[in-house]
């Protein structure tokens, strides 16, 4: 049982309310699309609920494996750690960073981060190593030693840093957007394998409507922040009022 | 002799500055503009606890060190969450108060008066000199084994994430404002025992040795030899106060009719070498292009 909650949530810039949603809950079906046209508000919401953004009103509740979470009084980082991720719109990284020890950033847990832990030889576990290894094996990269170059390549790698975190629910923000196709339907399999193996939850935000059609089960329709409608796939692309508002049928 | 073993440890002070910028600047990305106030704090709170309250050295170096890092943490509370520019202001801000603060507060610090002596916390005879510059010498090098471990820590792999996207780096869990507070309060904390340990050296404190000038020669030091290099600080520090302020300036052998002119020379190249470097070298004299700053490092 998953679900991420939110009650009466609002986000305004200067006076200009961006969000305002009365309800909306994630987390029920393992993969699930938020749809809605450009300004509708998506993006902030998922920045909301990682506790990125701080709203101007509202609750958001993470319940997972029986233990309620508030969000409101988090910060990001402690969001992150309880299994709430989210990856990333616009293009970001660590410039300074190799991919395998960006992976490895991900995956070292605060107690090989201490200052302490300057002088202890302790290595990340032979089994994370093995698991960094597995993902560049099967995720293409032009230097898995080197440097993310291409938009692609880092788009994949803030994909797959987020993965190997092995969050309880996956937040993703436009994956597909600077991803050859190729890769997105591998992004795609992986992700849905997981949710499987892991019992992880997905809410993919995404205007690449074939791909929602395809592997959501469940759609959320925001627009001008407000959920409009909500509903299975076929119901959703059967709605009358996203036709309007968003199909342009 | 006494001189050349004066400067060469003074030169120690500043590598050791330089180092903790490096860590500061360099590899997190804190713009301290401060280095002078936590520098002075140290430096005029021995002298204030050895002078004025007779504690004898030893004491007042761990209550000074205590003190300063007091002071970072809570200065680093305030001011870590703002931006670059911010808290480049911030930091100079800091740094004039304390100046400021030593001015005013005489009864403590006897204002422009000045405060001395302060002694050697002990006594060699000859050879004291000698061995204070060698106490300094095994703390700029600790400090250095600090820097080379640290760069091939998971911490820091930690901060050079922090230093290119903090946002990135919080939200794959990473407790980023805990990290660099821990990090500014210990490096400004380690300013200020290096500040602490110029006292004796100086014996005499005035207001005028806590000029903003001794900030910007560490930024000048730490930028010429590469800011993001673990041995950019010591070679920078090298070529300024080391060739500059003591080869050319002092020991610079020329006849006693142009002896006149070595401090008008001597600035003159060392302008044309800062233009050279950056125009050639903008990473520093021991930088490289952005992407490879890592994989060259020892």
């Amino acid at each position: 049982m998953m679900n991420l909650a939110v009650r009466n949530l609002s986000k305004s810039y200067h006076q200009h309310p961006v969000l305002n949603l009365t309800q909306a809950s994630f987390g029920k079906h393992s993969i699930e699309g938020l749809i809605g046209p450009n300004g509708a508000g998506k993006s902030t919401l998922m920045g909301l609920l990682t506790r990125r953004i701080p709203p101007t009103e509202g609750s958001i509740i993470f319940e997972v494996e029986d233990k309620h979470h508030d969000l409101i009084p988090l910060s990001s980082h402690q969001v992150a750690q309880i299994g709430l991720v989210k990856t990333n719109q616009r293009i970001q990284g660590f410039e300074s960073l190799t991919i395998r020890d960006s992976l490895r950033l991900a995956c070292t847990p605060p107690t090989q981060e201490t200052l302490k832990s300057v002088f202890s030889k302790e290595q990340l576990s032979e089994a994370v190593e093995a698991e960094i290894d597995d993902y560049l094996s099967r995720f293409t990269f032009n230097e898995p030693d080197g440097y993310a170059r291409s938009a692609g390549e880092k788009k994949l790698l803030d994909i797959l840093r987020c993965l190997i975190l092995k969050p309880k629910m996956l937040l993703m923000d436009e994956p597909t957007a600077g991803l050859p196709e190729d890769v997105t339907q591998q992004v795609m399999q992986e992700i849905t394998r997981q949710t499987k193996a892991n019992d992880m939850r997905i809410v993919i935000v995404e205007h690449d409507l074939e791909l929602i059609w395809s592997f959501c089960e469940y759609v959320h329709f925001l627009v001008d922040g407000e959920m409009l409608f909500e509903g299975k796939p076929e119901d959703v692309k059967a709605n009358r009022v996203v036709a309007e508002k968003y199909l342009g049928l | 002799m006494a001189y050349l073993i004066f400067s060469i440890t003074l030169m120690l002070v500043y590598i050791g500055l330089a180092q903790l910028l490096h860590i500061q600047f360099g590899m997190l990305g804190i713009p301290n503009f401060g280095i002078v106030g936590f520098w002075g704090l140290g430096m005029y709170s021995v002298g204030v606890l050895n002078v004025q309250w007779d504690f004898s050295f030893i004491p007042a170096l761990i209550l000074t060190l205590l003190l300063v890092a007091l002071v970072a943490n809570g200065l680093g509370r305030l001011i870590l969450k703002l931006e670059g520019q911010a808290m480049l202001c911030a930091t100079l801000a800091f740094s004039a108060i304390v100046a400021l603060l030593v001015i005013t507060e005489k009864w403590l610090t006897e204002g422009v008066v000045g405060l001395g002596t302060i002694k050697y916390p002990f006594d060699a005879g000859a050879m004291t000199e000698p061995l204070y510059f060698l106490i300094l010498l095994l703390i700029v090098v600790g400090i250095q084994l600090f820097i080379n471990k640290l760069h091939v820590s998971r911490l820091g792999t930690l901060i050079f994430s922090i230093r290119d996207n903090e946002e990135l780096a919080a939200s794959l869990g990473k407790d980023t404002v805990k990290i660099k507070l821990e990090l500014f309060t210990l490096t400004c904390a380690l300013m200020g025992l290096l500040g602490a340990l110029s006292a004796p050296l100086n014996q005499f404190l005035t207001p005028n040795m806590l000029v903003p000038s001794v900030t910007f020669a560490v930024w000048i030091a730490l930028i010429l030899g590469g800011k993001e290099h673990s041995m950019g600080a010591v070679l920078g520090v090298f070529i300024t106060f080391g060739l500059f302020d003591l080869l050319i300036e002092s020991y610079l052998p020329v006849a006693p009719e142009y002896a006149v002119m070595v401090p008008n020379f001597k600035l003159f190249l060392y302008g044309a070498v800062l233009v050279a470097v950056l125009m050639y070298r903008p990473r520093g004299v021991l930088g490289h292009s952005a992407a490879g700053a890592r994989q060259e490092l020892p």
